[in-house]
């Protein structure tokens, strides 16, 4: 394979194997997903061919939630950074980085993967103490994750030296954004890496006795925060690439950047959301972190005008006229443009349910119910299936050297999610409002289940089964395209960054003050963690002995 | 005239930020006053208990205080409430006090507002005041994964109605129960 230009040959070959490897790990996890959609739905007679144990069940359902919520974006996102930044900055990365973080990343995932398929980890993805997992689960999932470290820091370098070399630059929107992404992950990942080692690790191996309420809080310090590093890849993409595809300037760079910062001072100290029916954290903490949560959907609400004010802006300047002319006349067909719009669409209506779970009386209705599973496949598993997948659609020709085998498959991936995803989570939100509670294999309850839950859970079948389909698509779309596309297929429009071409970032002080930001968010984070902490230690903890499940 | 054109966009962009300042900060007051103003929270009290002692001295049961007051005490294990059969006749307000024995469990009351999580080494106490339109048999599932069993723990919730207790249901809230003032200090009473 021929270099890429602006990328080092050990760049190339970092984000080549790791953006392809994520999507062989997308068709596992949403094969499992498929099944466990369909195995859970009551008076349902699914083929034995499909039928799954109950030990199975739990076992892929694990799997399902560490590939994708864990593996895949980690893996998909270095690989995007590490094309993307020294293409726009200039400047390469470091090559024994590269190679340590690769080798981190994928011994990590390969270790956690075969540790859950052979049924030694079943845990789920959120692996609550006192559960207990084979020390290699652990082991596994810190090393991808302190692989991912590596790159960070290497990027963080790689920025800091571009900012020296160019005083007075304004930081152009795609780096910024990568730049946010990775400083959320940094802010998300320290406490795991904390209770991992402290807890986790000395409980699986030795038989330490771990406080539970401790270690949720350290988890959901981590799992909140996570969810903002699958997104704001996307949301990156949706400042960079949808002004670009449609040839006029973004609305307000000045509002994307406040957005970004946001997400760097809000994503973190929002976790006690996941915990508001757990008893033993005091209301008013609770609260802060509500508010908080509040404030962070500040910034997806700023992107929703920006990102639509553009799309006006360059429908307008494409012919469009009248009220809604503007929208007949988007790049409809075109996969990139297609796929970040249809995220743009779900993460829209998938975030304004999340402002419901985030009500905390509202939320006793809805927590750990089908309600959840709906909200959180409207936003992550929709930013990852979609918004991953058409970004890589346009690397094929670039990074890969290859043609996009299919135009159809990968546009019809996009379209066909946006109608299966409605189908499926509003099937959940219904069946969730009713009370059917996630993450069970068996929905009947010996008959004691109301005859409520079948219609929704039902439903929820057939949208499984659309988004299966628009999975097989995308999946075909890249992976097809990577081994057949050398010769055949269609030429699609690239990112093309470092277009000198391009318009120059505006310089703007406070803006451009990271440091500054990121000190803020460490004393937020500070100020709302150090309270239900103290709490907690000042009750005295209450430790267990581990559970083997 | 561009420049005209430009100024009306940028007037468009700081009345959508008022706006969005002004639903978030309306969300927030609203919980606020839901939460501070009515004491509408979800379960936040809890104390520690060993886990040892939860399998041998925490005594699960249902308790008739007299009144329609009620003490349930659940203890939850893999794969079991227990008790897994809870009937009440006529409640006017359960104090729950919930525990485990071994992992986290969820405990859910399907069709009401108990929604608590089982915390092995803690016990969480809450007060449910049951609507006046409550009755049947309600089922009450684990909604947090505690192993392969998950899905075989299963419960019921009974709430009986008979004779002057059958008053028409009202009043505001009544997913969090009957909740007045009056109920309230005329039980403390």
């Amino acid at each position: 394979m021929s270099g890429v230009k602006g990328l080092t040959p050990q760049e190339a070959l970092f984000s080549r194997v790791t953006i392809a490897f994520s999507f062989v790990i997308l068709a596992l996890g949403g094969l499992f997903g498929l099944l466990q959609a369909l195995n859970r739905v009551p008076y349902f007679n699914l083929p034995e061919a499909l039928q799954v144990s109950r030990e199975t069940y739990y076992t892929i359902l694990t799997c399902h939630g560490v590939c994708l919520a864990v593996a895949i974006p980690i893996f998909w996102i270095t690989g995007f950074t590490v094309y993307m930044s020294p293409k726009i900055l200039g400047r390469n990365l470091n090559k024994n980085a590269l190679y340590l973080s690769l080798v981190m990343m994928l011994v990590g995932a390969v270790m956690a993967t075969i540790t859950i398929l052979t049924g030694k980890a079943r845990v789920l993805y959120t692996f609550y103490a006192p559960m207990k997992a084979h020390p290699a689960f652990y082991l596994g999932a810190a090393l991808l994750i302190l692989g991912s470290w590596v790159i960070a820091f290497a990027f963080f370098k790689q920025y800091i030296d571009w900012k020296r070399a160019n005083p007075g630059k304004g930081t152009p929107i795609a780096v910024y954004g990568l730049l946010t992404t990775f400083i959320v992950w940094i802010e998300a990942t320290i406490p795991i890496v904390i209770t991992v080692l402290k807890d986790f690790i000395p409980m699986s191996l030795f038989g330490k006795h771990v406080d539970v309420l401790e270690t949720r809080t350290w988890f959901w310090f981590f799992g909140h925060a996570l969810v903002y590093f699958w997104l704001l890849p996307v949301v990156t993409m949706w400042y960079y690439a949808i002004p670009k595809r449609l040839g006029v300037p973004l609305f307000s760079e000045s509002m994307a950047k406040v957005a970004f910062i946001l997400f760097i001072i809000a994503s973190t100290p929002v976790g006690l959301h996941h915990q508001f029916t757990d008893p033993g954290l005091a209301a008013g903490y609770k609260y802060i972190h509500t508010v908080i949560t509040l404030i962070v959907a500040t910034p997806s609400m700023l992107t929703a005008f920006n990102i639509l004010a553009t799309m006006e802006r360059g429908g307008r300047a494409r012919g469009g006229r009248g009220l809604l002319g503007w929208l007949w006349v988007q790049p409809w067909k075109d996969p990139l443009y297609a796929g970040l719009v249809v995220t743009l669409i779900v993460f829209g209506i998938g975030g304004i349910t999340g402002i419901i779970n985030a009500s905390y009386q509202l939320n006793i209705v809805v927590h750990n119910t089908t309600w959840i599973v709906g909200h959180f496949h409207m936003t992550v598993a929709t930013i990852v299936a979609v918004g991953y997948a058409a970004t890589t659609y346009a690397l094929l020709r670039d990074l890969y050297g290859r043609k996009l085998i299919s135009r159809v498959a990968a546009l019809s991936h996009s379209y066909l999610w946006l109608i299966g995803i409605l189908v499926f989570s509003f099937a959940y939100y219904i069946a969730g409002l009713d009370g059917v509670p996630r993450r069970t294999y068996d929905l009947e309850y010996g008959g004691l289940a109301p005859d409520s839950w079948i219609g929704p859970l039902q439903t929820s079948a057939v949208g499984s089964i659309i988004l299966f389909a628009s999975g097989v698509l995308g999946v075909y779309a890249i992976l097809g395209s990577l081994l057949l596309g050398k010769t055949r297929g269609y030429d699609i429009a690239g990112l093309n960054p470092g277009n000198p071409h391009d318009p120059p970032a505006a310089f703007n002080p406070i803006l451009e003050n990271l440091r500054l930001w990121v000190i803020v968010a460490a004393i937020l984070i500070i100020v709302a963690y150090i309270l239900p902490f103290y709490e907690m230690f000042s009750r005295g903890l209450s430790p267990v002995p581990p559970v083997e499940v | 005239m561009e420049h005209e054109h430009e100024r009306q966009e940028i007037v468009y962009e700081y009345i959508w930020i008022v706006m969005v300042i002004a639903i978030v900060t309306g969300f927030a007051a609203s919980i606020a006053y839901y939460g501070f103003a009515l004491d509408l929270n979800p379960v936040c009290n809890a104390t520690p208990i060993d886990v040892g002692a939860a399998k041998t001295e925490f005594k699960a049961g249902v308790e008739n205080l007299g009144g329609g007051v009620y003490k349930v005490r659940i203890l939850a294990g893999q794969f079991f409430w227990i008790p897994n059969k809870i009937v009440l006749e006529n409640p006017k307000r359960v104090e729950f006090e919930i525990t485990s024995q071994d992992v986290v469990h969820g405990f859910h009351v399907v069709g009401t507002s108990v929604n608590v999580m089982v915390i092995p080494g803690y016990v969480a106490q809450f007060t449910w005041y049951p609507p006046n339109d409550a009755e049947g048999t309600y089922l009450i599932v684990c909604t947090e994964y505690c192993g392969v069993g998950h899905d075989l723990m299963k419960a019921t919730l009974e709430i009986k109605r008979t004779g002057a207790a059958l008053e028409p249901a009202g009043g505001y809230l009544t997913d969090f129960g009957e909740y007045s003032e009056i109920t309230y200090t005329s039980l403390e009473g």
